[in-house]
């Protein structure tokens, strides 16, 4: 049964649509953030910022903070000298975001910096995220969409190569190192990466987009607008497009596979598969985790779309789980017809909420009662009364500090995913009180 | 104290009969104050002499761009004495096509309130005279809990100036449920179809379930006190009109009825409630 939330949202999951086009636009290197934005707002420019891993001593962002004037007056004229402020700045672009309050009393950004191009050497970039028009992974798509149609020029395909979509769209707190591997596998595979949406992002990337033959989505949450513009537009090939990202044994191969075959790279491809699934079940053969334990016990997946769709099928075969709830932060009908696939392939028919927030969520773990959760941090409140044993944080926000990124895509992702289990496992047989109530 | 507001379509004379009655008012001894809600900011230009007086938004900017902020404004600023005695305001606003109107009344209103204007000046009555139609949450705020109170509407016997006073009306329902606010009457102020007007402006008052008045003619000579920026009542003291006016000033200050009205909800039962009386007016 799929549910979604129908009433107002209690307790969002995700941010606003600026939120998403801040840590889009702080994806590109060599450029600065103006947010037209009162400063509230602009607390998310500074989320985002973090999100990308951005340089201090790199990375100016800008504020028009408006205040109650601009409200009344609009803040065209404010957000115009600002423009002008940033020319000090050594930067090649400048993405302006707006927030609800200009937006509502209609500044036009769009035309200010039109306007303003003329007079600065870096390139403006508009990007309308006013939070109102959806959430953190439509701020995304609209930076994306921006991004693309102000930069990516027609080029001659390169052979071989690809570009990727949204790997920021992603709730493993440590995503760049998803990232990581992505492109590590493509370079074995002897492919070529023309531009990453967005990550440390040259603005030459952006223009050279087009050139790439295929391009990979590393996101179920978002990407898909960007994907479906690129293919129309310069005829660039969606991959693996019908696929859940590579997480979890079978996921992985099949994801793989695909890049092989598309590269005439198969005989690669099937190495990386062979020695892979060696590594993970020698590991686990040396250190076996307690994985088996769970055998056919119901469990809640809690997370966004990239990492909870492919998380199905990781509980059901590696952990041999019976995913009892399904519940992702984001509500898209790409993803949903994913998950769909993937739940009838599987032969499962767990409780399915898209869209969920704090609230729909703790309702869900209330009628489905699991005793394993894939979460966060929040799903270990929600779940709290609730006689939960186990809780795996693995998506965003979780307790434990990361010093240093750790995968879920590949292989590596795999004991990564299995390690954070094994961790809950022996925190609770460890925990007096909570010994009991983790045997059953 | 009393605060009244005005509200009606635009163009309907609104701030016409706005500043006849505060001139009124003031002529029999009360102490009155204009409040202009209407980015146009030309509520109070009859009663300044034909000017048009600095607006508080525009003070307001003013003090920000030297560094300033609301506290640096006084209510010398923003307050105008015409030589008869009337203290006029205009909110002001922005330029047409750019910014947030509404936003500029309650920002206005709320410096207004800050500075204690109405304390400082023991005003006996406030009129605001709000722009056309309740537009935004902005524009209502007149309406809101600590401002005014009586609510009038200024219609003609023009079918879209009832409407527009009918839907004003359900802004004031919707309002004057949270505080001390409610309709306090219908004015009609003629577009020259007397006969008309006489018959459906006092039948669509008791629908709202308010009362009628007073009918204000169509007349040279209120246009004439307009073009010479003055108030009926002085430039014209002995006419039909000033004593109209005398006369609606007196009633608004005696009246303390204050109704939630009851608007007609669908559009054919207020055709159907005009054709009636159309009727009736043609077979006459
Ligand atoms: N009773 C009236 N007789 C003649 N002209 C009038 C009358 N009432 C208003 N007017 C004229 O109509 C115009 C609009 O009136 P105004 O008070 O500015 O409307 P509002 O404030 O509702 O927009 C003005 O030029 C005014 O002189
Ligand atoms: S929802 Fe709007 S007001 Fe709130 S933070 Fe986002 S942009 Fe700002
Ligand atoms: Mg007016």
């Amino acid at each position: 049964m799929r549910t979604m939330p129908t009433d107002a949202c209690l307790d969002p999951y995700v941010r606003c649509a600026l939120s998403g086009a801040a840590q889009t636009a702080l994806g590109v290197s060599d450029s600065a953030v103006l947010a037209h934005a009162p400063q509230g707002c602009n607390y998310l420019v500074d989320g985002a910022f973090s999100w990308q891993d951005c340089d201090y001593a790199q990375t100016t962002t800008l504020c028009t903070k408006l205040c109650e004037d601009e409200i009344v007056h609009g803040g065209e004229e404010l957000l115009a000298r600002t423009i002008l402020e940033a020319k000090e700045l050594d930067i090649s672009a400048l993405f302006v975001l707006s927030a609800c309050g200009p937006e509502i009393v209609g500044d036009d950004i769009v035309a200010v910096c039109e306007d303003m191009q003329p007079k600065v050497d870096f390139k403006i970039i508009p990007i309308e995220c006013a939070g109102f028009r959806g959430s953190q992974y439509d701020g995304i798509d609209l930076a994306l969409d921006a991004m693309l149609r102000t930069l990516a020029e027609t080029r001659p395909t390169i052979p071989n190569s690809v570009c990727l979509v949204a790997p920021h769209a992603n709730a493993n707190p440590t995503w760049m190192a998803d990232l990581a591997w992505v492109k590590d596998v493509l370079s074995r595979l002897g492919v070529q990466v023309v531009a990453t949406l967005t990550h440390a992002t040259p603005l030459s990337d952006l223009a050279d987009v087009a050139a790439a033959e295929g391009v990979l989505q590393l996101s179920h949450d978002a990407g898909y607008r960007a994907v479906a513009y690129l293919a129309d537009t310069f005829g660039v090939e969606p991959l693996c497009a019908e696929l859940p990202l590579p997480i979890g044994m079978t996921n992985a191969r099949r994801w793989l596979t695909s890049l092989g075959e598309r590269f005439d790279a198969e005989p690669i491809a099937e190495n990386m598969i062979a020695d892979g699934e060696r590594m993970v079940t020698e590991t686990c053969r040396r250190r076996w985790p307690m994985a088996r334990f769970f055998y056919r016990t119901p469990a809640a997946i809690v997370a966004d779309a990239t990492i909870g769709i492919p998380l199905v099928r990781f509980a059901t075969e590696e952990m041999e789980l019976t995913p009892a709830l399904v519940a992702l932060r984001s509500a898209n009908l790409d993803a949903e017809r994913l998950l769909e696939r993937e739940l009838n392939e599987l032969g499962l028919a767990p409780q399915v909420v898209c869209g969920t927030d704090v609230y729909t969520t703790r309702r869900s773990l209330e009628a489905v009662r699991p005793r394993v959760v894939f979460g966060s941090t929040i799903e270990r409140h929600a779940s709290e009364g609730l006689d939960v044993p186990y809780i795996f944080e693995v998506v965003r926000p979780v307790r434990q500090f990361r010093l240093l990124n750790r995968e879920y895509f590949g292989y590596r992702g795999i004991l990564n995913l299995l390690e954070c289990i094994q961790n809950e496992w022996s925190d609770r047989w460890r925990s007096t009180q909570r010994r009991y109530a983790a045997r059953w | 104290m009393k605060q009244i507001a005005i509200y009606g379509k635009g163009g309907i004379g609104k701030s016409t009969i706005a500043s006849n009655i505060s001139a009124a008012l003031n002529e029999q001894g009360v102490n009155v104050m204009q409040v202009g809600c209407d980015p146009k900011r030309d509520s109070t230009r009859i009663l300044a002499g034909g000017h048009l007086i600095p607006a508080v938004l525009e003070i307001y900017r003013d003090k920000l761009r030297h560094g300033q902020d609301a506290h640096a404004i006084s209510l010398e600023d923003i307050v105008f004495k015409t030589p008869s005695g009337i203290y006029c305001v205009e909110a002001g606003g922005p330029e047409p096509g750019i910014g947030c109107a509404g936003r500029g009344v309650l920002t206005a209103l709320q410096i207004l309130k800050d500075l204690k204007a109405f304390e400082t000046y023991a005003i006996d009555v406030a009129i605001y005279d709000v722009l056309g139609d309740v537009v935004c949450g902005g524009f209502a705020m007149p309406i809101r809990e600590g401002f005014a109170s009586e609510i009038y509407l200024v219609c003609s016997g023009g079918f879209m100036s009832i409407y527009a006073a009918n839907n004003i009306a359900r802004a004031v329902q919707r309002l004057a449920r949270r505080g001390d606010t409610g309709l306090s009457g219908i004015i009609c102020n003629s577009n020259g179809d007397d006969a008309l007007e006489r018959a459906v402006v006092p039948v669509f008052a008791q629908r709202l379930g308010t009362s009628f008045v007073e009918f204000v003619p169509r007349s040279s000579v209120i246009q004439a006190c307009e073009l010479e920026g003055r108030a009926v009542v002085e430039h014209a003291p002995q006419s039909d009109e000033a004593a109209i006016f005398r006369d609606l000033a007196r009633k608004v200050m005696e009246n303390d009825v204050k109704v939630i009205p009851t608007p007609v909800e669908e559009l054919p039962e207020l055709e159907e409630l005009y054709r009636k009386n159309l009727v009736k007016v043609e077979a006459v």
